[in-house]
C-alpha cells in the first residue's frame, strides 16, 4: 500500500470537525501532486497521546511503510504543535516526526521561536509532508490558505539570506506575523547533520530533519497570520499569570536563564570531570570556556513567542569589521560544549563564531559536532590520515580547519562529504570497522549533551533508552546533581515517585527518575511547553502535571487527573518504541558506547569511575519493569493492545 | 581562620563578589550560616537547587552541609542548569 492508500485510509478514519476548543485541523500535503487534505485528530488519540509529540506519533504509526528506506518521499515528515502551544507562557514548542536518514530510527525533534504558534494562529496543528515535489517548493499558509509557491529562487540559500529574502518578498515582519521553517544548502545536499530551521538559531535539529524535508523538494512552509486569540472552553488568561508568575519565581529562570541563557553547565561537568573532551577521551577543560567569559559578547537576550523567560542569548564579537558570522544568535550549552572542549577549542570567541556559522548552515551542532569529533580522533589514531581527508590535517583545536570543514560538510564537498554522513560513515565504506569502537552514540544518534555519563548512572541511563538515539532532552534527571535535593530525601522521593539513591554514582533506583522525567518530558513536549521550563529538567518548583491539567481543561474543555497526564507521557514512550521496534530496534540498541563501558574516567574528583555492565544491565531491566515494557524494551501485551486500540491500527 | 567564598553574577545577594569569611567555622553549614550574617537573605537563596557548592574546585553532589571546610579553602557557588 503506498502513502496515498495510508493516507486515504487514516482520514476516511478521522472526524471532519473539531474534536475540542481550539483544536486545530491537521493538514495533508501531497508535495507531488501539490494536493492537500484536512481532518481533525480524533478524540481518543489526543487523551492518549495529547497534541504535538505524542500525536505526532500516531500520524506516524499510521503512516509509516517499515519497507522502505528514509528519504523515501513515500514516508512522511510531520510537524505538530503542542496543545496548549502559542497560549501558556513559555508553550511555543511544536515538533517534527519522522524516521531519521541519520540514526535510522525514530526521527523526533522540537523546536520553538515563532512557527509552531503561528501554524496554529493558521487554523493547523500539524502538518503531514509526503510525496516528493517536482521542482524547489515553498508552502505558503496565509491566513489559513494554503498555496503551493515557486521554491527555486530561494534554492541555494543558506539561513541568513533565506530569512532576509523571505522578509522582503512577503512584506511580513518576523515574530510580529511571519514564521517560517526552512532547509538551507545542507538540507538540499542530503546532508544527515542538518536540520530544519525555525529562525535565527531555533532549528529542528536531530536525526537529519533537514535532509528529510530536502528530500521531499520542500524549502520551506512559510505563514503569514496576525496574530489571533483562540476560542476557548473556558477563559484561560487568568491562569496563564499563576504560570507566568511560578516561571519567574523560580530561580533558574529568574536569576540565570533569562539573564545568561543556558551554558552554566559547563562549570559544574568540568569540575566534576564530566565535561566530554576530545571525543570524551578527557573529561575536564579550561576554566576559559566558562560561562562569565560570554557575558562580554552578549549584547541582549531574545525569546520565543509570548514567552516571558527570554532565554537566548544574542552574540556580537565586537570587531572593527565584522563578517556576517561575527554576530548572532547563542551559543547554547550544547554548542559550546562540543565545539569547545570536545574539539579541543580554548577560546570562547572560536566557539561562538563557529555557532553562528552553524545557525546560517542549518547544521545541528550536536551532531555535526560528533562527527567531527569523532573524525580528529580516528586522525589522531592514524585510522584515517591526510590520504582520507584530502590532504587536511585534524589537530584538535584548530578552528581555522573546523570551520572550514563545516562549509565542506554543508557542501558535501571533499572530506566534507564523509562527515556529512554522519554516524553512518562506518556503514557507507568511509571509515574501516575498527572507528567504531570510537563512535559516541547510541542507536546512530551522536550525543547531544556533552556531557560525560560515566559519573551520573540515571543520566547514563537516560541516554541508554532515549527513543530517538543518545539525547538528554528526552528524559536527563539532571536535579541528580542538585545536592539540596539530593539531601532530602523525602522531597526526592516525592519528586520522583519513589526512593532514588542520593549518590551520583550508583545505580540504586536510578530508573525512578528516569522514568518520571520521561514521562513529563513528553507530556511537556505534547502540550508544547519548553523543557527548561518544565519541572525536573531545570527545577523542582517549574510548571507541571498540575498546571498542565488546569490550563488543558481551561483550553480545550478536556479534564485529564495528573495520574492521566502522566500515563499519556508513558503511552508516548510506548508508542514511540512500538515504532522503533519495526524499525529494528531491541534491547541490544539501549545501550553506551564501548569507551563509557570499557575505559575509566580519567580526571577528576570522581576518577576511575566507569559504567559497569552488569549494574547496567540490571537497571535497565528494573527501568523495563517499571515502564511496562517487555524484556525487549517493547510495550507488553496488554499495553499494546490498548495502544493499538487508541491508535486505530 | 579565613574562608574566600566567591559568588556567581546570578545571585541577588553578593552578585558576582568575592568575600572573606574570617570567623571560625567548621562545615558549609555554619559556613552559610556565616554568610547569612554577613548578607540577610543569603541562606534562604542559597537553599536552592539551582545552587551547588565547590570546595577547593570540587563540587559536592550530596551531604553537603555537613562536608567539613579548613582554613584557606576556596568556595564557590555554581549555578547548575541544562540547556539544549
Amino acid at each position: 500500500m503506498g502513502i496515498r492508500e495510508r493516507v486515504a485510509r487514516l482520514v476516511g478514519e478521522m472526524p471532519r470537525d473539531a474534536q475540542f476548543p481550539s483544536q486545530g485541523a491537521t493538514l495533508f500535503v501531497d508535495l507531488e501532486r501539490r494536493e492537500t487534505i484536512t481532518a481533525y485528530t480524533p478524540l481518543g488519540v489526543t487523551r492518549t497521546l495529547l497534541g504535538g509529540r505524542g500525536a505526532n506519533m500516531y500520524y506516524l504509526y499510521r503512516l509509516l511503510d517499515e519497507s522502505l528506506s528514509p528519504l523515501d518521499p513515500d514516508i512522511p515528515m510531520i510537524f505538530g504543535s503542542g496543545l496548549l502551544t502559542g497560549l501558556v507562557p513559555s508553550a511555543a514548542r511544536g515538533n517534527v516526526t519522522s524516521w531519521s536518514p541519520e540514526s535510522g530510527v525514530l526521527l523526533d525533534c522540537n523546536a520553538g521561536d515563532y512557527f509552531p504558534s503561528f501554524l496554529r494562529m493558521n487554523g493547523f496543528d500539524h502538518v503531514v509532508l509526503y510525496g516528493k515535489a517536482p521542482a524547489w517548493t515553498m508552502i505558503m499558509i496565509r491566513e489559513g490558505v494554503v498555496t503551493f509557491e515557486d521554491g527555486a529562487p530561494y534554492a541555494g540559500m543558506d539561513n541568513i539570506d533565506m530569512r532576509d529574502a523571505i522578509a522582503r518578498d512577503t512584506g511580513g515582519t518576523w515574530a510580529r506575523n511571519l514564521a517560517m521553517v526552512n532547509i538551507t544548502r545542507a538540507g538540499e545536499n542530503g546532508v544527515l547533520t542538518s536540520g530544519v530551521m525555525a529562525g535565527p538559531k531555533a532549528i529542528y535539529a536531530r536525526g537529519g530533519p533537514g535532509a528529510k524535508m530536502g528530500a521531499l523538494g520542500l524549502k520551506a512552509i512559510v505563514t503569514i497570520a496576525q496574530t489571533k486569540e483562540f476560542p476557548t472552553a473556558q477563559p484561560y488568561k487568568p491562569y496563564n499569570r499563576v504560570i507566568a508568575q511560578k516561571l519567574l519565581a523560580t530561580s533558574v529562570v529568574k536569576n540565570a536563564l533569562s539573564v545568561h541563557g543556558t551554558p552554566f553547565l559547563y562549570k559544574p561537568s568540568r569540575l566534576l570531570g564530566a565535561m566530554g573532551t576530545k571525543n570524551n577521551q578527557e573529561t575536564t577543560w579550561t576554566e576559559a570556556l566558562d560561562a562569565g567569559h560570554i557575558d562580554q559578547y552578549r549584547p541582549g537576550m531574545e525569546g520565543c513567542f509570548r514567552c516571558p523567560v527570554n532565554c537566548r542569548p544574542l552574540n556580537d564579537l565586537h570587531k572593527a569589521t565584522p563578517d556576517r558570522y561575527d554576530k548572532g544568535d547563542g551559543p547554547e550549552y550544547v554548542t559550546l560544549g562540543k565545539f569547545g572542549p570536545n574539539l579541543g577549542i580554548d577560546r570562547i570567541e572560536s566557539v561562538i563564531r563557529l555557532n553562528n556559522i552553524c545557525n546560517d548552515l542549518g547544521l545541528d551542532t550536536a551532531s555535526a559536532g560528533s562527527a567531527l569529533a569523532w573524525a580528529f580522533e580516528l586522525y589522531q589514531r592514524g585510522i584515517i590520515t591526510t590520504a582520507d581527508t584530502g590532504g587536511l590535517e585534524l589537530v584538535w583545536g584548530d578552528a581555522a580547519t573546523i570551520e572550514r570543514l563545516l562549509f565542506m560538510m554543508a557542501a558535501r564537498e571533499g572530506f566534507g562529504a564523509v562527515l556529512a554522513d554522519s554516524t553512518r560513515a562506518v556503514e557507507r565504506g568511509h571509515y574501516p570497522p575498527e572507528a567504531m569502537k570510537y563512535r559516541i552514540a547510541v542507536k546512530g544518534l551522536g550525543q547531544s549533551d556533552p556531557h560525560d555519563a560515566r559519573i551520573l548512572k540515571a543520566f547514563a541511563l537516560g541516554l541508554a533508552v532515549a527513543t530517538r538515539g543518545m539525547d538528554h532532552l528526552r528524559n536527563r534527571a539532571t536535579l541528580e546533581i542538585n545536592a539540596r535535593i539530593n539531601d532530602n530525601p523525602a522531597f526526592k522521593e516525592e519528586l520522583y515517585g519513589g526512593a532514588v539513591s542520593a549518590e551520583p554514582t550508583s545505580y540504586v533506583n536510578k530508573e525512578r527518575a528516569v522514568r518520571a522525567c520521561e514521562n513529563i518530558f513528553a507530556v511537556g513536549d505534547s502540550v508544547g511547553m519548553c523543557r527548561f521550563t518544565t519541572k525536573l529538567f531545570n527545577s523542582p518548583s517549574l510548571p507541571g502535571l498540575e498546571e498542565f491539567r488546569n490550563q488543558l481543561a481551561n483550553v480545550t474543555g478536556l479534564q485529564f487527573t495528573e495520574a492521566e497526564l502522566d500515563q499519556c507521557g508513558l503511552n508516548v514512550m510506548g508508542v514511540e518504541r512500538l515504532i522503533n521496534h519495526r524499525l529494528g530496534v531491541r534491547r541490544k540498541d539501549d545501550t553506551l558506547p564501548d569507551r563509557w563501558f570499557d575505559e575509566p574516567n580519567p580526571a577528576g574528583p570522581y576518577k576511575g569511575e566507569r559504567i559497569d555492565r552488569g549494574e547496567f544491565d540490571a537497571m535497565l531491566s528494573r527501568f523495563y519493569e517499571i515502564s511496562r515494557l517487555t524484556s525487549e524494551g517493547v510495550p507488553q501485551e496488554s499495553w499494546r493492545k490498548e495502544l493499538a486500540g487508541a491508535l486505530g491500527a | 581562620m579565613s574562608v574566600t567564598v566567591n559568588f556567581p553574577a546570578s545571585l541577588s545577594h553578593l552578585a558576582g563578589q568575592s568575600v572573606v569569611v574570617r570567623e571560625s567555622v567548621s562545615n558549609v553549614g555554619q559556613l552559610i550560616q556565616a554568610l547569612e550574617r554577613l548578607a540577610p537573605g543569603m541562606a534562604k537563596e542559597l537553599d536552592d537547587p539551582l545552587y551547588n557548592i565547590a570546595i577547593n574546585e570540587e563540587i559536592l553532589l550530596h551531604s553537603v552541609d555537613s562536608r567539613p571546610v579548613n582554613d584557606g579553602d576556596v568556595v564557590e557557588i555554581i549555578p547548575s542548569i541544562a540547556g539544549g
